[in-house]
């Protein structure tokens, strides 16, 4: 018992320490590192990059451009930051919600001149963990069990990347009642969170 | 507790800001606010996990094999370019980080302080040998003492393990520095004082049985630096950990759990 008890503490914790790991040995220009890193997250991140830019071409060049910043970054990347899942999730987001960005304003951009922009690593440094198989599950059942009015303008900011008055001449309704409606779907993911499906 | 006015209207934010949809003005304004606001800081931490969920949930694809292949060999490319001129800096950097370790770093400083004037009394006394053998085997004594937890922090096999502190105590924290073959030596801070016929003892946890490496007596203030030695023929282990138990220590942990770490 006390034993398991210790095994469940460390699994989070050993997979986040392996993580950092891997990116102490990329600063040190370790390739293996980067192959490890990428084995165990390359899934996760490649499905969330296609749902936001939707084309699997894309989908390849975001995380292309991902692993290529882990990489270039690993040596300024201070572990006590946050966690490196944390880290590789907004930078997946971010550079795929970029994508999304230019191939609405600019179409016939070339490949070239994509490469060329270089994305700021803003994204806030937060301590994400993935949560189980069973939580993901949950918060997509109630993601769906949404009111639409709920779910759209989550979506639409999450995936889509749009900001708050964005969604609001979208939808055509006031932005405060967007904030309001966000805030009341995020706060029912929550409680899915809290108690998964059994 | 915050004065902010503004608090209230920026809780309301908070959930947006966790999933990364606010920007400019928006998140600077709440990015301030989360460092000054403990309470708004706690809420953020419960929305995390939804954030991770928004990205877990999608439906769920294997990138094609080419793309490991392609993103591996842009790497190595860039390696040639670029990375050789900063090779140093990692080292340079968990050099430093090695000093800044709370504390640790003026500890090693203190001790190599004492052995050097450990060092000066050990002469003197060797010099005025009618002072007598008792003296010189006294400040041999100290001398040996305290190059022990230097030995085990030059070890060429030391390892760094981070212990957090649990929910019995959360504001505690340690870290032990272990090496197979020369000991452990066991840095905490926050530590609770102890209940009276109360120690501490730290655990090897393996794959089989716990296995004890010692009982550790914290300072008045909470803190704590121990060497303590490797025991005989202890597995690999997965875990360190710390829990209170009575004062002359037990075969088996059989209290509450006050830190625990990954030994990898």
């Amino acid at each position: 018992m006390w034993f398991l008890a210790v095994l469940v503490k460390l699994g989070d914790a050993a997979a986040a320490e392996a993580d950092r790991a891997a990116i102490q040995r990329m600063a040190r220009g370790d390739h293996d590192a980067l192959a490890d890193l990428y084995d165990r997250h390359s899934r996760l991140l490649y499905s969330l990059a296609l749902r936001i830019v939707r084309f699997e071409a894309d989908a390849e060049d975001v995380l292309q451009e991902v692993f290529a910043q882990v990489w270039r970054q690993a040596l300024r990347y201070d572990t006590n930051r946050g966690t490196v899942i944390g880290w590789l999730v907004t930078l997946t987001r971010s550079r795929a919600l970029d994508k999304l960005r230019r191939g609405r304003a600019r179409p016939q951009a070339t490949d070239g001149e994509q490469r060329a922009h270089e994305v700021p690593d803003t994204s806030p440094a937060i301590d994400l963990t993935l949560v189980s198989a069973e939580q993901a599950a949950a918060v997509r059942a109630a993601l769906e069990a949404l009111p639409d009015n709920q779910r759209v303008p989550l979506q639409l900011a999450y995936y889509e990347g749009l900001s708050q008055s964005e969604i609001a001449a979208k939808l055509d309704a006031p932005l405060g009642t967007i904030k309001t409606r966000m805030r009341q779907a995020l706060l029912r993911l929550r409680e899915a969170v809290a108690e998964p499906v059994r | 507790m915050t004065t902010d006015a503004n608090h209230d209207v920026l809780r309301e934010q908070v959930a947006l800001y966790a999933i990364g949809a606010l920007s400019g003005p928006e998140r600077a304004a709440i990015e301030t606010h989360l460092r000054e606001c403990d309470e708004c800081a706690a809420e953020l931490k419960t929305l995390l996990p939804v954030t991770s969920a928004l990205a877990q949930l999608v439906p769920q694809h294997d990138p094609p094999a080419a793309l490991r292949a392609t993103i591996l060999a842009a790497a190595r490319r860039e390696a040639r370019a670029t990375r050789t001129p900063a090779a140093l800096a990692p080292w340079l950097a968990a050099a430093a980080m090695f000093v800044l370790t709370a504390g640790l770093g003026l500890y090693v400083g203190q001790l190599r302080e004492q052995v050097r004037s450990l060092e000066r009394q050990l002469r003197d006394a060797m010099a005025r040998v009618d002072d007598g053998e008792r003296r010189v085997a006294v400040a041999l004594r100290e001398a040996a003492n305290l190059q022990a937890p230097l030995a085990v922090l030059m070890a060429p096999d030391l390892r760094r393990v981070d212990l957090a502190g649990q929910p019995v105590a959360p504001n505690a924290s340690a870290r032990a520095y272990w090496s197979r073959s020369r000991g452990l030596v066991l840095t905490a801070a926050n530590l609770p004082s102890l209940p009276p016929g109360r120690i501490y003892q730290l655990w090897f946890v393996t794959g089989g049985a716990p296995v004890s490496a010692g009982l550790v007596r914290p300072d008045n203030a909470g803190g704590l630096n121990a060497v303590l030695t490797t025991p005989a023929n202890v597995p690999e282990p997965v875990a360190f950990a710390v829990t209170l138990e009575p004062e002359t220590g037990v075969p088996a942990p059989t209290g509450a759990m006050y830190l625990v770490g990954p030994a990898h």
